[in-house]
């Protein structure tokens, strides 16, 4: 495939996939080095792998299922500490619905 | 006193000396030092002497004691530890304190093991000098204007300068073997499954792995021995046994056959290193090893797989650092989705927001086949050079880093050069193989040089045998800065 142009525009839109705000020139900055890092990267390109499997992971063992049963957990206070902001028992967040 | 990790425990459990006086001396040692080297995030002063005292109190009502009774250890800062700040080296977990303990450190725990303070690391682990690290770089206690390595430099800075005998530190392409390297520790990453991940803030969940530094063999393997084994908690730790790693240490290595990579001694390898590992070897042929050549023909390719297969699991996993749970939150009184892009704009560095970008970039709409297909199809590959080589051969041998130490600020600029010195790590990462650093003879100007020791999976055992014979024969055996 061709390379793609790795420019402030694309950087603006991949940082708003990964919930980033950056600046423009941030962005700008970025786009150079990603830009130097995916041309690298394009050297995977020379290899036929249409043939072999995808590893996604290493794991040697399935993972084995545990009881069925109850097991101590961190208490609502606990988990609710660390928060930045906590209302009515809950993380408190803006308004994402009107 | 700097002794190693057996003969603190000796003494503690002989009652020759205290846990409490134990952990007063190594919390001296990081006092005096640590305003140079900057190993540590957090000391853990007045927990790490309560916990010598309740290692105390246990002896004292006849309770046999655990196989690290007293010894102090320092922890990665990657890793959860009840009550003490885990901020992963990141602004954005400035001040969090996880409310539960990783598996690793309730194990520690269990084996009367004193956890005297959390160490400095590059941000959530991505990095090979610790300059990534939002408080600052830890430094080479060999020479304080070069890096200890990364990105468990803090870890490894602790053990080099004897602050502590051993450490943890978590290793995803690199980062407890090549910080060993450059600082003349011996560095183990296990077999991935061998020790539970649980309560570690992950990186790329499928290549982090938890492992022990230590000044020797020894004391690694017995670390060692405390935190592998099967958790309920991680779905990707192993059922596998536990073996008596530290009776594998006094293997004999007679027979054992040792494969040499060509690919590892080519452009860009320091001939000093070389020259030192190349020694090493020979040494071990001569205690009795079958040397032979080996072929691992897709490590040029290790780096840019890695990449972008740890990039992409990065920018998922990193997902969770969003304002709402733990951690910096910055605006967003009225728009959700302005207050996730201001707090991860302002909470992470510039190398994280590099490689969250790479990661949803190699993930994207029309990208995926391309980049993320394709380097995992080549992950294959590396595998399999692998296991095409341990057909022949029990353990592989070369150098762990091209480099020893370079200076703080030498490759700050050059992301691509910086990712370059993991080249010799990352393909038993992607082959998820047991791997370990053990010091061989310094430069002429001193620096430590590694040698890496990879094997079967599961076949710990095997690589100390190795490291341990190696290390009795080793011109570095007991040299501190």
């Amino acid at each position: 495939m061709a390379a793609p142009r790795i420019d402030r525009a694309m950087v603006h839109h991949v940082a708003k996939l990964a919930s980033l705000s950056l600046s423009d020139s941030e962005a700008d900055r970025f786009a150079g080095e990603l830009a130097r890092i995916v041309s690298y990267v394009e050297q995977l390109e020379t290899l036929d792998t249409k043939d072999v499997p995808p590893t996604a992971h290493v794991q040697l063992d399935r993972a084995p299922w545990r009881d069925d049963r109850v097991e101590p957990c961190l208490s609502h206070e606990d988990a609710l500490a660390q928060a930045p902001r906590v209302e009515e028992g809950g993380f408190a967040v803006p308004t994402f619905v009107e | 006193m700097s002794e190693g990790v057996i003969a603190i425990a000796d003494r503690v459990r002989s009652g020759e000396q205290s846990a409490e006086q134990v952990a007063r001396d190594a919390l001296a040692r990081i006092e005096a030092r640590d305003g140079e080297l900057h190993a540590f995030l957090h000391v853990a002063r007045d927990a790490a002497l309560a916990q010598g005292r309740a290692v105390d109190a246990r002896r004292a009502r006849g309770e046999a004691l655990g196989p690290l009774a007293g010894v102090p250890i320092a922890i990665k800062d990657a890793i959860c530890t009840r009550g003490l700040p885990s901020t992963a080296g990141s602004r954005i977990l400035e001040g969090y304190v996880p409310p539960y303990d990783a598996t690793v450190i309730e194990r520690l725990r269990a084996a009367d093991a004193v956890v005297v303070g959390k160490t400095n690391m590059d941000e959530f682990a991505m990095g090979s000098s610790n300059e990534n690290s939002a408080y600052g770089p830890a430094k080479n206690p060999w020479d304080v204007s070069r890096t200890p390595g990364g990105s468990s430099g803090g870890s490894a800075a602790a053990v080099a300068a004897r602050l502590t005998p051993c450490s943890l530190g978590s290793d995803t392409g690199g980062s407890i073997r090549q910080p060993a390297s450059l600082t003349g520790t011996v560095g183990l990453k296990p077999t991935y499954g061998r020790v539970s991940r649980y309560g570690l803030i992950a990186f790329a969940s499928s290549l982090d792995q938890i492992g022990p530094f230590a000044t020797d063999v020894r004391g690694a393997a017995r670390v060692l021995s405390v935190v592998a084994g099967r958790d309920p908690h991680d779905s990707t730790s192993l059922a596998a046994p536990v073996e008596p790693f530290e009776e594998a240490c006094g293997r004999s290595v007679r027979g054992l056959r040792i494969g040499v990579p060509e690919e590892y001694f080519a452009e860009g390898l320091d001939p000093e290193v070389a020259g030192s590992v190349r020694a090493a070897i020979r040494e071990l042929e001569a205690e009795g090893c079958v040397v032979t050549p080996v072929t691992l023909p897709h490590t040029r390719l290790a780096v840019a797989t890695y990449y972008v297969i740890a990039t992409a699991e990065a920018s998922s996993n990193l997902a969770r650092f969003d304002g709402v749970r733990y951690g910096l939150r910055v605006g967003g009184e009225r728009d959700l989705r302005a207050m996730y892009g201001a707090t991860r704009d302002a909470g992470f560095g510039a190398e994280v927001k590099r490689r969250i970008l790479l990661g949803t970039f190699v993930l994207s709409a029309g990208y995926y086949e391309a980049y993320y297909g394709k380097a995992q199809r080549v992950r294959t590959l590396v595998r399999r050079d692998f296991e095409a080589a341990f057909r022949d051969v029990d353990v592989v041998c070369s150098p762990t880093a091209p480099t020893p130490a370079f200076r703080l600020g030498e490759k700050v600029d050059d992301p691509l050069a910086m990712y370059l010195s993991d080249i010799y790590t990352l393909p038993a990462s992607l082959a998820g193989l047991p791997a370990m650093s053990v010091p061989c003879a310094p430069t002429r100007a001193g620096l430590p040089v590694g040698l890496q020791i990879v094997a079967r999976p599961l076949e710990e055992s095997t690589m100390l045998a190795v490291a341990a014979a190696w290390e009795a024969r080793s011109p570095a055996r007991d040299r501190a800065p």
